[in-house]
């Protein structure tokens, strides 16, 4: 079985004034279909950037990232754009709901951005998954921190993507929205089959994944296998 | 989904949204006003001049149909040998004056025999034609818009005169004196600045234009059938310019307003164009979201314009009886077209930048 996401000798570089500061230095992981992955590290370790770049929102300097077969770090923009549409779901650590669109809307808008229509089937079967059936019209503002992110994972989910990449979906919560979310991470993986890498600076959350990848100062230093 | 989203978006700063509107809507309601004053203007004048009854105005050579600009008096023999032409049945000499003081009037010094002959007299609503020279015939309107009655003095061009007649409105001016009396002020005696001339037939008007050509070789000849089409913006002098450049002025405003109403949306929704970045939405979905915002405000300014331009007018009319203010369907087309089109011009970098937006800078932003 080919790996859904492999990075090899990854780097990610930024230029800031006169200063080049590698933010990945030489990262090659593989992630197989069907595991949650979690990446811990303190904070500037490049974890974001990781996630940013085998996410296709930031270009890397050099290596290669191969997300289902697709190289990303030979696409345009454009390219990337698209593949991001169609293969990738992401949870942020604020959210990022639409403040102006309440929760049905804010879900339905991924499906309008993939481009196959709203499916009420598919609408239905992942909201009620995710226990919000009866808050669906309601705000942002008008959700607690842990039905705001299980409607950003809905987002996620919804279109069916090959991997979902949670940047710290439990920073913003307090314990018990954690483990609910974390909870649903879990289910979604298990039951479904859906990949996940997550990042995280929590061991505890860590450990809801079937693998830890360690990183420092841009680099993968260990992994381990939890189940 | 989409046009459910802009419309969150607009609702979502209500006094941005309604500055917007009102702003585009004053855009459109000075293109219609300024238009329509002109137009308005224009044709109401043009109307009047076709009310004196003539078939043919005889002027001076390269004079303005617009009686108002210029004198260019002629020999008021003229008129004789006018009478004398084949198939003409009346002639009536006029010299016409210009006030601007308290108004802008256009004087006709009529000898009152012969404009009857041509015009087929006056309809009076009280009083009586010209007899003494001090006497003058002011139309109905004008009495209403200036409250002046049958027997008021009034004071104009330096002179007093006396109401005798107040007169149905529609033939060439609004205001009538004794021909002599206005010659002796303007210190044009024997003078006439237009030549009014019936012919016996309708359908000998053209030979009788011909034949005033021979007789008049340079003199301007019109026949009065085709006048209102005649009366343009294109026809004044400056008129056009001035309509263009009101028009101009308009688009900026709109185009301005919009650009920095979608600018600083552009700026405060940062985080949300990032959002939908990592959705997978393409740059052209941001842009198409941005310009039907856009469109979207521009419509409901232009519907607004068109409101307050049709509330403009009844005031105007309200304090200005004789004024006439056209609206005619094509202009507020065209008003509303302009505002569209100027408002999405000035959406177009705004939604550019948007588009453009770093998708990590952006979700970073706060």
């Amino acid at each position: 079985m080919e790996p859904i996401l492999k990075t090899e000798n990854l780097w990610k570089v930024y230029r800031q004034g006169k200063v080049d500061v590698p933010a990945l230095r030489g990262v090659s992981i593989e992630v197989m279909p069907g595991e949650f992955v979690s990446i811990m590290g303190p904070s500037g370790c490049g974890k974001s950037t990781m996630l940013h770049v085998i996410g296709g929102l930031a270009r890397a300097t050099r290596g290669s990232v191969l997300l289902d077969g697709n190289n990303l770090t030979e696409m345009s923009d454009s390219a990337r754009t698209l593949l991001r549409r169609h293969k990738v779901g992401f949870v942020f650590q604020r959210f990022n709901l639409l403040p102006t669109l309440d929760a049905y809307h804010n879900i339905a808008l991924a499906q309008h951005i993939h481009g196959n229509g709203f499916d009420p089937h598919r609408f239905e079967a992942v909201t009620s998954l995710l226990g919000l059936s009866g808050r669906l019209k309601h705000r942002p503002s008008e959700l607690s921190g842990g039905e705001q992110q299980r409607v950003a994972i809905a987002r996620a989910i919804i279109s069916e993507p090959k991997i979902v990449l949670a940047d710290e979906p439990t920073g913003n919560l307090d314990t018990k929205s954690s483990d609910t979310v974390l909870g649903l991470l879990r289910s979604l993986n298990k039951d479904l089959g859906q990949t996940i890498v997550m990042i995280t600076h929590n061991p505890e959350a860590a450990e809801y994944g079937n693998r830890v990848l360690h990183m420092r100062d841009g680099q993968v230093v260990d992994g381990i296998s939890i189940h | 989904m989409i046009q459910y989203m802009i419309l969150q978006n607009v609702l979502h700063r209500p006094l941005r949204t309604f500055i917007t509107v009102i702003a585009v809507a004053v855009e459109v309601t000075l293109v219609i006003i300024v238009v329509g004053l002109t137009s308005g203007l224009l044709l109401e004048s043009a109307k009047r001049t076709e009310g004196v009854g003539a078939d043919i105005m005889l002027q001076a050579p390269n004079a303005s149909m617009f009686m108002a600009f210029g004198a260019a008096p002629m020999p008021i023999a003229i008129g004789d040998k006018l009478t004398q032409l084949e198939y003409v049945q009346a002639v009536a000499p006029v010299f016409t004056q210009f006030n601007s003081v308290n108004g802008l009037d256009l004087v006709f010094g009529i000898e009152p025999e012969s404009f009857k002959q041509v015009s087929g007299g006056f309809v009076f609503h009280g009083g009586h034609d010209l007899k003494d020279p001090d006497d003058i015939l002011v139309d109905d309107i004008y009495s209403q818009a200036k409250h002046v009655k049958l027997g008021d003095k009034m004071y104009l061009l330096g002179h007093d005169w006396h109401v005798a007649g107040i007169v149905e409105h529609g033939k060439g001016s609004r205001l009538f004196v004794m021909r002599d009396t206005l010659q002796d002020l303007a210190g044009a005696k024997d003078k006439a600045t237009v030549f009014f001339v019936k012919s016996d037939r309708t359908d000998h008007t053209p030979a009788v234009a011909d034949e005033i050509h021979s007789l008049l070789p340079n003199y301007t000849i019109r026949q009065l059938k085709d006048f209102v089409s005649l009366m343009t913006s294109s026809n004044l002098p400056g008129l056009g310019i001035f309509i263009n450049v009101m028009i101009g002025l308009a688009v900026a405003i709109g185009f301005l307003v919009i650009f920095l109403s979608m600018y600083t949306t552009v700026i405060e929704r940062t985080k949300e164009i990032g959002v939908l970045k990592s959705l997978g939405a393409s740059k052209a979905y941001i842009v198409a979201i941005v310009l039907s915002e856009t469109g979207l405000l521009c419509v409901l300014g232009a519907v607004a314009g068109i409101a307050l331009a049709f509330t403009t007018r009844a005031i105007l009319l309200k304090l200005f009886p004789a004024l006439t203010v056209l609206m005619p369907l094509k202009w507020l087309a065209i008003a509303s077209a302009i505002a569209v089109v100027g408002g999405l011009l000035g959406a177009a970098y705004p939604a550019w930048i948007a588009s453009r937006k770093d998708p990590v800078d952006a979700l970073a932003y706060e």
